[in-house]
């Protein structure tokens, strides 16, 4: 029970800011969605009005026919979910191996292992990019699924909540299973996995988003068509279609929509307090 | 014979704690350890993509030639990607501190449980959104018959006046701090609220018995408290605008002028990508490596003596 004097004015003061900024994050996104129906007149209209006359379609049919009518958009939301769905897999699975080895296991060199781990959070992917360039460059895997994912098997950070989260976890437990019988990669697999499961939700989600927001390593990797994904097709739709903002509105639409899905199916493992720290690659 | 036989299992054991985490070390060390060793490698010789010449060692021309205060004038030139880095990273990171911490205080202060929770997602909400597609919609808020030159106009009263958001260099970089800013504030608003929660409801209960005000127990119990967590956004903000590229990427190729928005990345992505001066672009690599690293460092060595115990 607090007791405060209330201050009438205060108050006020702090809706009024809380109102503004709603207004502020709220009304892009607002926009984005009724523009998609307008036609690029009706968005650039002064005054703008904000209800759409009836729904444009054709802005949805340009956005998915594409820029040569072929439909790749289509291919780069597919190369988009794979590439983000695979390096959500590696992530979780390689991160709580590694984690569980650092933190269960007694080794030498575990405390170098863990520091150097940590050390690459130090290293932007923005500064290694372009030897990373070269490197895909001489093994030929430039458009293809093996060189989007490539940098991103893993992050140090991963590693890092994974091991935190284990420190706790109750050794009886896989002494248990070890005097039944059961092999080392048997307990990590069936004992240590399945008890995971909320860093494993937000470590997913962490690294799907960061891929599905990736832009710059796709431009050095994927430079046909096919194998682009959904930010660079956002780009280049519209560098080309410039002066169709409908279209361009509709393109974005889409391009969002499953990432609200999730968002919105699974808000808590977003806003949770343990995505404290951003993934730091991509 | 009883302690030889435990030995044995726990070498056993610590064998299989060293397999467990193999994959990943291998990993790191393709991906990250090798290539930074080669990136400060490649600054020291003349690499390009396509030539087929031995590339020679040029030392450390390319870092003199980027910090040449001659080239100072060229609006594309190394000196000035840092001032433009600078800029964005100053005036983006400064408002989103003081913003975010400022709301999550309000945010933290309401009493409605549904309020807090509903503010927290709509906030959150442009986070959600991929860059570009964030620098696509306010592309079309800040054109010139779009919304922001509409409602500023009317705001200010001065109708049919063109701010020339992404034309004019000042307003172009104000755009990208203002797409930026936009798409991460709910970020760190969530940030803080986490940092505001851990703070026990004893000592604000105690302060209020000895007859403290709202803006006494802000000043001397939330924000020394606080601190903590404030060092801990203010450095990553900074880190993160350091390394920012989508949305510069986006104004640039749809017309807008490159030299005011020309960020360290996206310099490196134009002379190593598309101008294939490899050993130039590492050289700026290195740059940016540097900086960004004396601020992690910066960060450990603050958050190491600032942490408090309740």
């Amino acid at each position: 029970m607090q007791i405060q004097r209330t201050n009438i004015p205060a108050k006020i003061l702090i809706y009024l800011v809380l109102l503004i900024m709603l207004l502020f994050t709220l009304i892009p996104i607002l926009f984005m969605v009724t523009s998609s129906m307008m036609t690029s007149r009706q968005i650039l209209r002064m005054p703008f009005s904000w209800i759409p006359e009836g729904i444009n379609w054709i802005n949805f049919t340009k956005a998915i026919r594409g820029l040569d009518n072929n439909y790749v958009f289509l291919r780069n939301i597919l190369n988009s979910l794979i590439v983000s769905s695979s390096v959500a897999i590696t992530t979780v699975l390689l991160a709580s191996l590694t984690g569980y080895g650092l933190a269960k296991f007694n080794f030498r060199g575990r405390n170098t292992v863990f520091m150097m781990i940590m050390g690459t959070m130090m290293i932007p992917f923005e500064t290694i990019m372009i030897p990373l360039y070269m490197v895909v460059t001489m093994l030929h895997i430039q458009n293809t699924y093996v060189g989007l994912i490539l940098p991103f098997l893993v992050s140090a950070f991963g590693i890092f909540q994974m091991r935190q989260y284990l420190t706790t976890f109750p050794t009886e437990f896989l002494d248990a299973a070890r005097v039944d019988g059961m092999g080392e990669f048997g307990i990590y697999a069936k004992i240590v996995l399945p008890n995971c499961k909320p860093v494993i939700a937000t470590l997913s989600i962490l690294s799907f988003r960061g891929q599905w927001d990736n832009l710059l390593w796709p431009l050095l990797v994927s430079q046909s068509a096919k194998m682009k994904t959904i930010p660079q097709y956002i780009s280049a739709f519209a560098e080309e279609k410039a002066t169709d903002e409908g279209a361009m509105m509709a393109a974005a639409l889409i391009a969002s929509l499953p990432m609200f899905i999730l968002f919105m199916s699974l808000t808590k493992y977003f806003i949770g307090g343990s995505s404290v720290y951003e993934s730091r690659k991509g | 014979m009883r302690t030889r036989k435990y030995r044995g299992i726990e070498r056993k054991q610590a064998r299989w704690g060293f397999l467990f985490v193999l994959p990943a070390m291998l990993f790191f060390s393709l991906f990250n350890f090798y290539p930074i060793l080669n990136a400060f490698y490649t600054s020291f010789f003349n690499r390009k993509v396509l030539s087929r010449a031995k590339p020679a060692f040029v030392g450390l021309d390319n870092y003199a030639r980027l910090f040449d205060i001659s080239r100072a004038a060229n609006p594309l030139s190394f000196y000035n990607s840092l001032k433009a880095t600078i800029t964005f990273t100053l005036g983006t990171f400064i408002p989103l501190l003081i913003l975010s911490l400022i709301l999550a205080v309000f945010i933290s202060n309401l009493s409605s449980n549904r309020a807090k929770k509903f503010l927290q997602i709509s906030y959150y909400a442009p986070a959600v959104l991929s860059s570009v597609v964030a620098a696509s919609i306010w592309m079309i808020i800040f054109d010139p018959r779009g919304l922001a030159n509409q409602w500023l106009n009317v705001l200010m009263r001065t109708p049919g006046v063109d701010r020339k958001w992404l034309v004019d260099p000042m307003m172009e970089q104000m755009s990208t701090m203002i797409i930026y800013f936009w798409k991460y504030i709910g970020y760190f608003v969530i940030l803080f609220i986490t940092g505001l929660a851990s703070i026990p409801p004893t000592l604000y209960e105690a302060a209020t018995i000895d007859g403290a005000n709202k803006s006494q127990t802000f000043w001397r119990i939330t924000l020394p408290l606080l601190k903590p967590t404030v060092v801990l956004v203010s450095v990553m903000s900074m880190l993160q605008c350091l390394k920012t590229f989508s949305t510069q990427y986006m104004l640039y190729t749809n017309g807008a002028p490159r030299a005011p928005i020309n960020v360290i990345t996206f310099n490196i992505y134009i002379t190593g990508i598309q101008e294939q001066y490899l050993s130039r672009a590492s050289a700026m690599s290195v740059v940016l490596f540097i900086i960004m690293m004396l601020l992690t460092l910066l960060q450990f060595k603050t958050t190491k003596s600032e942490n408090v115990d309740y």
